[in-house]
């Protein structure tokens, strides 16, 4: 006998949820890219991070949305599932912005990893008679989300999105780290906070703090391709923005939890 | 013929630096009770049974030990990058994936329990800090060896891959191979211990799962002496053998037949492993014999 | 970690031709696209590693949450997880022998999953055996078509089979080889490919991390077909596999003809 997937009703709608952190991703990763193009400096890399947690925090409701529906496998394979789709379409999208303008790069990018994730999704849908309303769309949003959060955390490690300086990231596996820093990401919110008392604004505080969480690695990693500067800054910023959604979720579980206990016993209904 | 010594010396230190790896992986995978039988901790609470196990709900331990390693070996690649001695940029990226893990099992437990305040399950914060640092010390020793494994290999044995693809490489098999091992005998052994010896879990049974011990209520902190015992070994050598005849059958056979030695090596080998299973199973045929109605 | 209830359904596993031809149709759309662009062999040949895969999967016993309990047989973990651990140690050991020749690096790739599965599957049985004093049963079969033994008698009261019977273990070591040899022939298609258009070490890592990502696709879609568990080629489950086998050959023609495309920048 396993656990049910249960998770709360109602809140904000998803289509709202979707919708902001698309704007926040995009906006985000335009800006880094001003600040790398435009001006000429690569202090606002860490708009990498932001644009990530954005679409992390869009993630995060389209796993929800879809494994309430009792998907027959784990949560966790989602995100690999949204991580490994999205990837390509991120690597094509780069290169066609090489070939391109790197201003292409993220509209690129999404759409790239909608249409991928519209495909397998209806593979898994009908090829593999899975018949889940919402697959398409989840599927697709997924890899969208998995290939915006890569991309993101790619900008926080060299400071903006065009390919010459990427090539260093691949070639030393740096997407490897960003990969799966992002793949836990996306499912540990939701997988976390399963259970009937699952309240949306506790999970989405949860995605806050996992995507400051890897912006601190990729901050770390950053300070081989950035300016030392550029690498402080996201290091700090990180920081302090995981520091306070941390200490936000803490407090958000001490409100929900059925009891807060400091070295006491529970009390079983049977005992006397 | 040196390539060939200095080959199996890596091959030793591997064999040896998995195999503690792997205990480490399930003695941190049973404390804080991630993976499948961590289901049965989540199921609990909802059953009746309150408990004061730590509910360690961070994906299986495949995945999330993919991103430990993985982490650990890019931050040590960065800091060596940057001109930093070797053994000091490994611990450094194994201290920051350490806290990583500590973090995400601090957030799993906290979520998962508040989440479960319909069946008046308590978050317990003695708890939460008493067993999250015995996981993380856990978890270190794990993550280091793992990636000193996928270090030596980088740059010692030349493996063409990148140190964090090495790392996704062996961190998703250090979670596999402790997790096929560990887990059923956590799950039964520890976790049902007020079950018959002898037989799986009856599925009535699901729930109720061991929530005294020897004086008063436990946490999971006692599963690392209990894993210790056999779970952790056997994974330990799991993960120490998967790792070592692999490394093995190529150093030492690669130049055979222009590399086909090594894939005929590796098949007498699985038929050598093959053949004991089946001596395995009769074994336990033989001795345990059938289940008669009691 | 699989905390889902599994969807019922008397027709969970029954074959859809409609949308198999349609999905063969597209992908030999794709396929055809990617010969116009002068990458038909290596796509063929990715694909054919997807199938492999795919097929693979579904030899790998999993039991899931259950299995941890010795309430069903199997390993206990997840299956795409699983698949992806045994492939990605034989994707390691193809990768290291790609320079002594294809065929030699696709059979070290797939002993190097056979391997893994083989070692892992034995410590499970002892773990069983030794740990835990139980002996192997499946629950879903009178013989095992293997070794002649009986299963039912030595399948405790109240659950579904524990352990891994010999067809299991046999089943283990051939879904690794499948995947570690399926993983193996995409990781290399996609380095000669790109070893032509880039320098090497970014071949290696652009190659690799595009290989991972693919296996972890198509295992992730064999895992839904198989919904949740299964005892290994033995299982009913296991005649879903044509398809799995159809779903990653259109997965692994789109994400191949994406990765393939990359080549604009040479």
């Amino acid at each position: 006998m396993s656990v049910k997937v249960e998770a709360s009703h109602g809140g904000i709608p998803h289509g709202k949820i979707a919708a902001a952190g698309i704007i926040i991703a995009l906006v985000s990763l335009y800006i880094a890219v001003i600040g790398h193009e435009v001006l000429g400096f690569d202090y606002f890399a860490f708009f990498g991070g932001i644009a990530a947690i954005g679409a992390l925090i869009w993630g995060n409701s389209a796993i929800k949305r879809l494994c309430s529906y009792g998907i027959g496998a784990g949560v966790p394979s989602a995100g690999m599932l949204a991580f490994g789709s999205g990837l390509f379409g991120m690597f094509l999208g780069i290169a066609i912005g090489a070939m391109t303008s790197v201003w292409i790069i993220p509209v690129a990018v999404l759409v790239i990893a909608l249409i991928t994730g519209v495909i397998l999704g209806w593979i898994a849908n009908t090829v593999l008679n899975m018949k889940i309303p919402v697959m398409i769309q989840s599927l697709a949003e997924l890899a969208a989300v998995g290939a915006l959060t890569t991309l993101g955390l790619r900008t926080v490690a060299i400071g903006g999105l065009e390919l010459e300086a990427g090539f260093v990231f691949v070639a030393v596996g740096f997407i490897a780290v960003a990969f799966m820093l992002g793949a836990i990401a996306l499912q540990h919110p939701f997988n976390a906070c399963l259970g009937p008392g699952e309240t949306q604004d506790r999970t989405n505080m949860l995605v806050i703090e996992c995507g400051f969480l890897s912006m601190i690695i990729m901050a770390v990693i950053s300070f081989v391709a950035v300016s030392a500067v550029a690498g402080w800054i996201s290091l700090i910023i990180a920081i302090i923005g995981w520091a306070v959604s941390y200490k936000k979720y803490i407090a958000l579980s001490k409100r929900d939890a059925a009891a807060w206990l400091d070295a006491k016993p529970f009390v079983d209904a049977e005992e006397e | 013929m040196q390539e060939i010594i200095i080959g199996i010396g890596v091959t030793a230190l591997a064999g040896a630096l998995a195999a503690v790896a792997g205990a480490a992986e399930d003695t941190e995978s049973n404390i804080g009770s991630q993976g499948d039988p961590n289901s049965q901790v989540q199921l609990a609470p909802q059953m009746g049974y309150t408990h004061r196990i730590y509910n360690k709900a961070v994906s299986g331990e495949p995945p999330a030990y993919t991103l430990w390693v993985t982490l650990a070996c890019g931050v040590a690649w960065a800091f060596l990058m940057m001109g930093m001695n070797a053994i000091l940029a490994i611990v450094l990226g194994t201290v920051l994936a350490t806290i990583v893990q500590g973090v995400y099992a601090t957030t799993a437990y906290l979520g998962r329990t508040a989440s479960l305040s319909k069946f008046g399950q308590p978050v317990f914060t003695d708890v939460l800090k008493s067993v999250t640092t015995v996981t993380m010390g856990h978890a270190f020793v794990a993550i280091f060896t793992t990636v000193v494994i996928c270090y030596l290999l980088a740059t010692v044995i030349g493996h063409p891959f990148s140190l964090p693809l090495l790392g996704i490489v062996w961190g998703l098999a250090l979670g596999a191979a402790g997790s096929a091992t560990g887990n059923p005998y956590y799950g039964k052994e520890r976790q049902y211990q007020n079950q018959k010896f002898g037989a799986g879990v009856p599925i009535s049974a699901s729930g109720n799962i061991v929530r005294y011990a020897e004086a008063g209520q436990r946490s999971s902190i006692d599963n690392g002496f209990f894993t210790a015992k056999f779970g952790g070994p056997a994974s330990g050598l799991c993960f120490g053998l998967i790792v070592f005849f692999e490394l093995w059958r190529t150093v030492l056979f690669e130049h055979y037949l222009a590399g086909w030695g090594a894939v005929i090596a590796g098949a007498v080998i699985i038929i050598i492993f093959m053949v004991i299973d089946r001596y395995v199973e009769k074994w336990a045929r033989e001795n345990y014999g059938p289940y008669t109605e009691a | 970690m699989s905390a889902i209830a599994a969807k019922a359904g008397a027709d969970a596993g029954a074959f859809q031709p409609v949308p198999s031809i349609i999905a063969l149709v597209l992908a030999i759309i794709v396929i055809a696209v990617g010969f116009v662009l002068g990458v038909g062999q290596t796509l063929c040949l990715i694909v054919l590693g997807a199938a492999l895969i795919a097929f693979g999967v579904h030899f790998v016993p999993v039991g899931g949450a259950p299995a941890a309990m010795g309430q069903a047989p199997g390993i206990a973990t997840g299956v795409p997880m699983l698949a992806a651990g045994a492939g990605l140690a034989g994707l390691f050991g193809g990768a290291w022998a790609a320079e002594l020749g294809l065929a030699v690096a696709l059979a070290g790739g797939a002993i190097g999953g056979a391997l893994m599965m083989a070692i892992t599957c034995l410590m499970v049985n002892m773990s069983y055996v030794f740990g835990m004093g139980i002996p192997p049963a499946s629950g879903k079969i009178e013989k095992d078509p293997l070794t002649g033994y009986t299963q039912p008698e030595f399948k405790s009261q109240g659950t579904e089979g524990h352990g891994l019977p010999f067809i299991s273990y046999v089943g283990g070591v051939i879904g690794g080889l499948l995947g570690g040899l399926g993983g193996t022939l995409i990781y290399l298609e996609l380095l000669a490919f790109y070893e032509a258009v880039m320098p090497a070490a970014d071949a290696v890592g652009l190659a690799g991390i595009l290989a991972v990502a693919m296996f972890l696709v198509i295992a992730v879609l064999a895992a839904y077909n198989i919904t949740g568990t299964i005892e290994g080629p033995h299982d009913p489950k296991f005649k879903r596999f044509p398809r799995a086998i159809i779903a990653a050959i259109l997965a692994s023609a789109l994400c191949g003809i994406l990765a393939l495309l990359l080549m604009v920048l040479a």
